[in-house]
């Protein structure tokens, strides 16, 4: 294999292993292609860390030599290695040599740049085989299950070869009025190509959730017909549609400088413009980092927490993320609008708010099948960059480049959701807590690359496992089930007042040992649920009584 | 029928259809309820703006409804206990609408504002009814307690006896005595009657200690380790004073409770910060210092009653009427309140702690019914299952804070009118604030849920019931509380249900330990800003109630069940009940699991 050539070392005995939750263990310490493995001697099971070099954010070492001293070869090393999970462990790894071996090894494995080397192309478990059909969801299968679109839209090929659209699957849901032709002159005039297209369908009152790029327009507001009537088609029989732009009219102004722009009231004139500034990129990045530095503040007495906690600002990323998506969700559900979002890309918080107020709204993405299939959709089918956005967590000392996580911004978002409405969502939190992981480093090869076509360039869905699928499997769908749902129709409106957000401490404070008796409960409590629940389920003797 | 006008008073005639609606609304214990007045006005919602509706005030509540055309509907259900003071706003000349009013600051974290018609001195009777009603005693009138005469299945008074307690802790053993030394309250007049004290120690030892002790409130014991017979004693300062006293029978007290299990140390927890224990001695108090051989003393910086109150009012400032919004968590932290509770709840902690490794702990604070008592009954909730049931709960109330004399009269100021009152102060507040945490950290080790704290924190206030009247016990008594009042206990008692945590696991012998870090601390959102309409809170949590409606479902089924099998074992007898011994047949399978099932609940 090509990975040898990065392994120098491959196996180490001696090695003690510190990590959280766990007592100090001695054993051997190997480097794989694509893991870390330690084991204890004593043991001869399962290892006791096997962990996707993928899944390792920095390393740091330091190196003590002794021989100088005494002419022996007394030497050791210590390795730190912090995770994209947010653990933090240490090896003590005896042998100057060896120790920085070691360290090379994990520090080239774990950002190997080529998509095909990655672990999903390796990952082959036993009971499933290749053959079955990747992913959840498609834009023919969510048309053709939906009766209502046929007379007003239609499904377009336009983008069948990637050209039109990089960032868009092959296949996209657009108003019927307009041909493939006008379809390709709107892509020019929209930022990478991202014509607007429907995304959600309100059934309830036939409205609508379009997104987009940025209508180029430039400094000297360059119009774009197709694109007009486009939008206006969108409207059908209704006056009044809104935008909202995710980011501040000031910076939609400044937009226009570089080339992109917003819908001018002239041009658009049944459509009102909402700004609402959402932050991304970089400036979430370092929301993320200052948090994580919170979390693992060990200073004794913590005095400065909430400050701490409030620097962040990670609170106040959500409330502006659930608030921005409440105001769409207000506007298709409440009002009776159809709403077209984006921001500059329509990548990141343009796919946020889209996604949330789908969940606000539509009962059937609060399910565990609906949810996986929405993320589907808005993420993975959308564009969301994740192999960009998801190179490096909050350790890395890399120089950061499209890092940011909006994924996990709306993962936290939902846990929010979940919080406030424990009954309403048909999915457990540990779901959030595992795509959490995933989306940063996997088995599976769906968080893999940033769009459809580096998938399909990658034979991803040939070659890798679908991480959707495999949640919905029978052995690991219990329990990612919330045995308390019980569905409703209506809108789950949440609270955003910063006194109704909470920190995800399952998430940020999984590693501190304090918070095991807190989770242990709480499994305690799931326990008791669903062993009531499986009852029902066994016992269909029992349904009968009723 | 029964409702009777106070014939001084200048209460308004109601029709008969609004005493229908108040008679429906007071519900079980409206016999005594004295209706006094009802009239239009304008509530000044901080939420909603102004808003019409008409006024009710009984001798016991405000009651406000707005208007029928008025949406939405805003009602105020305010007990006048809870009222800690009642101002003019405006005079007869003040410009602005809405400007002539009343403006009422309550004990709960809330403010009113109510405005009348410039003309008439439209306010004058209900100033005065209020000022009347909710500050009785600054009236010569009785507590509303003494008025009503409810009637409950239980008697609330009855769940905590002293001796029975003791019993229930293995005391009196052969190193543990009670004695009645403190029969008639004359030994110390805040103490309970019955005190638990060292075997050896004779009653003249113990007077003689009581004069070295603040307020003669010598070392007793509050719970003992049934296996390593560690023991919690409390008592308040020694009067150590600026020339450094020393008392020999004070010192000698406290080595005879160390050797009661036989340790080599014997730790004195004194709740203050260092300094305030140094400043107290030159009121005459002070701390134990080395002349106490085999005595270790820790001070646990939980800071005095004003510092508390003045903590409290400024968590009251960020959340009522308006919520801090853009810097919330800093605003928070500036109020120091989850700081407070952080230190209580960690000194809980070292307490229980030393107890459970098998050594007794010495607590106390200046007088030893402030901190102390947060301290004691803190840390035997975190070391007795007992304790976190809800009647063991109810006892542990009773026992190391009413009858311990927590000066609930002062700290709460029942029906007195001075509410810049310095003895004022949430303590006790504070203790359910950091029960709740407890709660949060352990959701299935307590057998009661939230509904009971809030319970219990409205009723701290609203002098409905006796429980937490009066400052002491010896008070209590010659106002012949507990047979001219109603004990919460009997509320709570009687409709428990509604009280009971379904998650509940008892496990007897474990220790809870939870996590006093700021970072695991939370505010206590559903009662602190439950006035805001705007944060989401739930009485009870979804999750907890839909487990209550599938438990109450299961019961059902097992109803079912069982009548079918009755019914079956007439019919068809060969069919279900002759499984052969390895098969399972769907009754035998199902009978198991709920037996099973069982255990947890």
């Amino acid at each position: 294999m090509e990975f040898s050539e990065h392994i120098k070392t491959a196996n180490v005995e001696n090695v003690v292993l510190r990590q959280p939750l766990h007592p100090p263990a001695r054993g051997t310490l190997c480097v794989t292609g694509h893991h870390l493995l330690f084991s204890d001697r004593e043991e001869r099971g399962s290892p006791q860390l096997l962990l996707l070099l993928r899944n390792i954010d920095a390393t740091e070492k330091s190196v003590e030599n002794l021989s100088g001293y005494s002419k022996m070869s007394a030497s050791s090393g210590t390795i730190t290695i912090k995770c994209k999970d947010l653990r933090v462990f240490q090896l003590d790894i005896p042998g100057m040599e060896q120790c920085l071996n070691i360290a090379h090894s994990i520090e080239t494995l774990s950002c190997l740049g080529h998509v095909s080397e990655m672990y999903p192309f390796f990952y082959r478990p036993v009971d499933v085989n290749l053959q079955e059909q990747w992913g959840l969801s498609s834009p023919e299968k969510l048309f053709g299950q939906t009766k209502e679109f046929h007379d007003r839209w239609r499904l377009s090929s336009v983008n069948r070869d990637y050209s039109v659209c990089p960032s868009y699957p092959p296949t996209v849901i657009v108003p019927k009025v307009l041909d493939d032709e006008s379809l390709k002159k709107v892509a020019k005039f929209r930022q990478g190509g991202r014509f607007p297209v429907l995304c959600y369908f309100h059934r309830k009152n036939a409205m609508v959730i379009m997104r987009s790029g940025q209508p180029l327009t430039g400094a000297n507001r360059r119009r774009c017909k197709e694109d007009e009537l486009l939008l206006q088609a969108v409207l059908g029989d209704s006056n009044k549609g809104f935008i909202i732009d995710t980011r501040s009219s000031q910076q939609a102004q400044q937009a226009r400088m570089t080339g992109g722009g917003f819908e001018s009231k002239s041009s658009y004139s049944c459509w009102k413009r909402l700004h609402r500034h959402m932050e991304k990129g970089r400036a979430l990045q370092e929301s993320l980092i200052k948090l994580v530095e919170a979390c693992r503040d060990e200073s004794h007495n913590m005095d400065r927490w909430l400050s701490k906690l409030e620097n962040s600002k990670w609170l106040s990323h959500i409330q502006t993320a659930l608030s921005t998506a409440g105001l769409l969700a207000e506007c298709v559900e409440r009002d009776g609008h159809s709403v077209l979002v984006h921001g500059s890309e329509g990548t990141d918080c343009t796919l946020l708010i889209s996604t949330l107020a789908q969940i606000i709204m539509d009962p059937h993405c609060r399910t565990l099948e609906g949810f996986l299939t929405l993320l589907e959709r808005e993420w993975l089918q959308a564009g969301h960059p994740f192999q960009e956005r998801c190179a490096h967590s909050a350790y890395s000392h890399a120089h950061l480049q499209h890092e940011s996580p909006v994924f996990l911004l709306l993962l936290d978002c939902v846990h929010q959701l979940w919080h406030q409405f424990p009954l309403a969502l048909g999915f457990s939190d540990s779901l959030l807590l595992r795509l959490a992981n995933e989306a940063y480093a996997s088995n599976y090869g769906t968080f893999l690359c940033n769009n459809d076509q580096e998938r399909c360039t990658h034979e991803v869905k040939t070659r890798t496992h679908c991480l959707f699928k495999a949640l919905l499997k029978p052995s690991e769908r219990d329990h990612y089930l919330n045995p308390l749902y019980e569905p409703t129709e209506l809108a789950i409106w949440p609270s955003v007042q910063p006194q109704s957000l909470q920190l995800w401490t399952e998430f940020f404070l999984r590693w501190e040992p304090q918070i095991q008796h807190i989770e242990e409960a709480k499994k305690e409590i799931k326990n008791m649920i669903s062993h009531w629940g499986k009852l029902f389920e066994s016992n269909p003797f029992l349904n009968l009584l009723f | 029928t029964s409702i009777k006008h106070n014939p001084g008073s200048d209460c308004t005639m109601m029709s008969n259809n609004e005493l229908s609606v108040c008679w429906s609304f007071f519900g079980e214990y409206c016999t005594s309820v004295f209706f006094f007045l009802d009239k239009d006005i304008i509530y000044i919602c901080p939420f909603n703006g102004a808003v019409k509706g008409k006024v009710l005030i009984t001798n016991f509540r405000l009651y406000f409804k707005s208007s029928y055309n008025v949406s939405p509907t805003v009602m105020l259900d305010v007990p006048l206990g809870a009222i800690s003071r009642v101002e003019k706003m405006g005079g007869a000349s003040s410009r602005g609408e809405n400007s002539y009013g009343l403006d009422i600051t309550c004990k709960d974290m809330r403010n009113l504002r109510f405005a009348l018609k410039q003309e008439g001195h439209s306010r004058r009777d209900i100033f005065e009814l209020l000022f009347k009603y909710a500050f009785p005693l600054s009236h010569g009138l009785p507590l509303f307690a003494y008025v009503t005469q409810e009637k409950y299945a239980e008697n609330g008074w009855k769940i905590f006896k002293p001796m029975e307690e003791f019993r229930r802790q293995g005391l009196p053993n052969n190193k543990w005595r009670i004695t009645f030394i403190n029969e008639k309250y004359d030994f110390c007049d805040t103490y309970p009657h019955v005190l638990a004290v060292p075997f050896e120690s004779k009653d003249e030892d113990l007077r003689r200690v009581a004069t070295f002790r603040s307020r003669g409130r010598i070392p007793v014991l509050s719970w003992i380790h049934r296996e390593n017979q560690a023991v919690i004693v409390r008592c308040s300062q020694p009067l150590v004073g600026m020339s450094g006293k020393r008392n020999r029978d004070d010192e000698r007290y406290l080595d005879v409770i160390r050797e009661m299990n036989h340790t080599t140390k014997l730790t004195i927890f004194d709740a203050r910060p260092n300094v305030n224990a140094v400043a107290n001695k030159a009121t005459g108090g002070g701390y134990e210092g080395d002349e106490y051989q085999n005595a270790e003393l820790v001070f646990l910086d939980i800071q005095n009653i004003h510092v508390m109150r003045e903590s409290l009012k400024k968590l009251k400032d960020i959340v009522y009427p308006n919520v801090e919004e853009s810097h919330w968590l800093s605003s928070l932290e500036s109020t120091h309140w989850l700081e407070h509770v952080k230190l209580v709840l960690s000194g809980a902690i070292q307490v229980a702690d030393k107890v459970s490794s098998g050594n007794s702990v010495v607590v106390h604070c200046s007088d030893g019914w402030d901190r102390t008592a947060q301290l004691t009954s803190l840390a035997m909730l975190m070391l007795d299952s007992h304790y976190r049931t809800l009647r063991g709960f109810q006892v542990l109330i009773e026992k190391e804070w009413i009858s311990f004399g927590h000066k609930f009269a002062s700290r709460i100021g029942h029906g007195d009118k001075n509410h810049a009152d310095q003895d004022r102060s949430p303590i006790f507040v504070q203790f359910i604030d950091c029960v709740w945490q407890m709660t949060k950290q352990f959701p299935t080790a307590f057998e009661f849920n939230e509904s009971l704290l809030l319970e219990i924190l409205n009723h701290l206030y609203s002098c409905r019931f006796g429980t937490f009247l009066y400052n002491c016990e010896s008070a209590r008594d010659l106002h012949d509380l507990r047979s001219k009042t109603v004990s919460l206990w009997s509320l709570v008692n009687s409709k428990s249900e509604i009280y009971l945590n379904p998650f509940y696991s008892p496990e007897s012998g474990r220790v809870l330990y939870p996590v006093a870090s700021m970072r695991h601390l939370e505010l206590w959102v559903s009662y602190y800003i439950r006035w805001n309409p705007r944060i989401r809170h739930k009485q009870q949590s979804p999750v907890e109630q839909r487990y209550k409606e599938l438990l109450a479902l299961r019961d059902e089924y097992l109803k079912k069940l069982e009548q079918l099998q009755l019914t079956d074992s007439f019919t068809s007898p060969c069919l279900s009940h002759s499984p052969t011994p390895n098969s399972s047949s769907p009754t035998s399978t199902s009978s198991q699991q709920f037996t099973h099932l069982h255990t947890p609940f």
